[in-house]
């Protein structure tokens, strides 16, 4: 199967909302945890429905419109997709006035907003769509199926042009409990060389990446092909078996790797890149996002702004030089080593 | 009932995340909802809440909600009359 991206949006910590030069300079941070560059959200969302919204929520909306916008598109014809944590805020205020109030008195406006399904739903509702609308809530793999599904509507014929997004947010709680699993490094003093200098845990991240995909050319410039999903894997072997299966005869010119600058993770990472793309330009992008279960979306976004510009930004180029002419980029994600998956992306 | 007035606003803009909002935009007499200061039938229930936890006062009839949540100064005047009661 495969869909063509007709648009495509970004609320990222880097300035990916702002429209200007691709990825010409990039915000570094300090610590371990990557907060979203904040648009203004007010040039999309009205006043009045903007302060019941989570930050999660007004991410997603704002890269739904980006998209939109970007597609030329008012009305998809069906809205989906994936986040591992959902509502995470609303979620905690939730449970949180649970406790402290003894399960009385409480508001509805965090119980409502708190599943998983209320971005999909809130930008059904600001669009006045009345179509299809999907949220996968598969961990790590959560915006692979959101691409996974959204493809085979597009297959079966019921629909034109699809909505379809990958989200997570950050809050303090969720900052803290993940910390404590040993997932981030104590501290970093400046996240851009975060890949460079690999180290026990990576830094944590956030963001929304939205895509207009169709079924028809149109006026696209990427196809992407049928993500692919594998789930622990045995080891390197088996990875890189997976991997020589999807492309089959096609070699990427650019290879989005999924480092996070968690050593044992980018171990194994930098050998399949080492043995299947020798020479070839390998780009990372975690350094930009952090880490979170959809940053797979992130990294779509990049993929498909480096064949829109046919240019490999500095700032994202880890090794190799990319050809003048860019015809295919893949995206190979893991998550905490576990959770592997593989996007193709071709110039068209 | 001028000061409770004036805590009601404080707590609504709080209660309802009422952005870009002070209490001296809220007028006594302004009506709440619709072409007045804009909520919704969700606000309805935040406020319901906001009344049981602020002054403990249940609303027993809640056909009474569009005549009690008219404006500040009606909720100031059934609080008034509830916790006298």
């Amino acid at each position: 199967m495969k869909a063509y991206i007709q648009g495509a949006g970004c609320i990222s910590p880097q300035e990916t909302a702002a429209g200007g030069p691709f990825l010409e300079s990039v915000k570094s941070y300090e610590g371990n945890r990557l907060a979203v560059a904040d648009p203004d959200y007010k040039q999309w969302i009205d006043i009045k429905m903007i302060r019941r919204m989570s930050r999660v929520i007004k991410m997603g909306v704002g890269a739904s419109q980006l998209s939109l916008q970007d597609a030329g598109i008012t009305m998809p014809d069906a809205i989906i997709t994936g986040t591992a944590y959902g509502c995470l805020a609303d979620t905690s205020v939730f449970l949180n006035k649970m406790v402290t109030q003894q399960e009385e008195m409480l508001t509805p406006t965090a119980f409502i907003q708190s599943t998983h399904n209320t971005v999909a739903g809130q930008i059904a509702l600001m669009l006045g769509c009345h179509a299809y609308n999907n949220t996968f809530v598969h961990r790590a793999f959560s915006f692979e199926n959101a691409l996974l599904d959204s493809m085979m509507i597009l297959q079966e014929g019921n629909a034109k042009h699809i909505l379809t997004g990958g989200l997570d947010e950050i809050t303090d709680h969720s900052h803290t409990i993940l910390s404590r699993f040993g997932l981030f490094r104590n501290s970093i003093s400046n996240s851009a060389d975060l890949l460079q200098t690999p180290g026990e845990g990576t830094i944590n991240g956030e963001g929304s990446a939205f895509f207009v995909l169709s079924s028809e050319k149109g006026n696209a410039v990427t196809e992407m092909q049928t993500p692919a999903t594998l789930y622990k894997p045995s080891g390197a072997v088996e990875t890189a078996v997976f991997i020589k299966e999807y492309l089959g005869d096609v070699m990427p010119d650019v290879v989005i790797s999924g480092r996070s600058g968690n050593a044992d993770e980018d171990m194994v990472m930098g050998a399949l890149e080492r043995k299947l793309f020798p020479g070839k330009a390998i780009a990372g992008f975690k350094h930009l996002s952090g880490e979170y279960p959809t940053a797979s979306a992130f990294a779509t976004w990049l993929g498909h702004n480096i064949i829109r510009t046919q240019q490999v930004p500095e700032a994202v180029l880890l090794s190799g030089t990319a050809p003048s002419a860019i015809k295919n980029v893949l995206i190979i994600n893991q998550y905490q080593g576990t959770h592997y998956s593989l996007l193709l992306l071709k110039a068209c | 009932m001028e000061k409770l007035m004036a805590d009601l606003k404080a707590q609504i803009i709080e209660q309802l995340n009422l952005q870009e909002v002070k209490p001296e935009d809220i007028g006594d007499d302004q009506p709440l909802f619709k072409d007045g200061l804009g909520l919704d039938s969700i606000d309805a229930l935040e406020l319901i809440v906001l009344m049981q936890q602020h002054y403990n006062i249940r609303m027993a009839n809640p056909d009474d909600g569009p005549k009690i949540f008219q404006s500040i100064r009606t909720m100031a005047e059934f609080i008034t009359a509830n916790q006298k009661a």
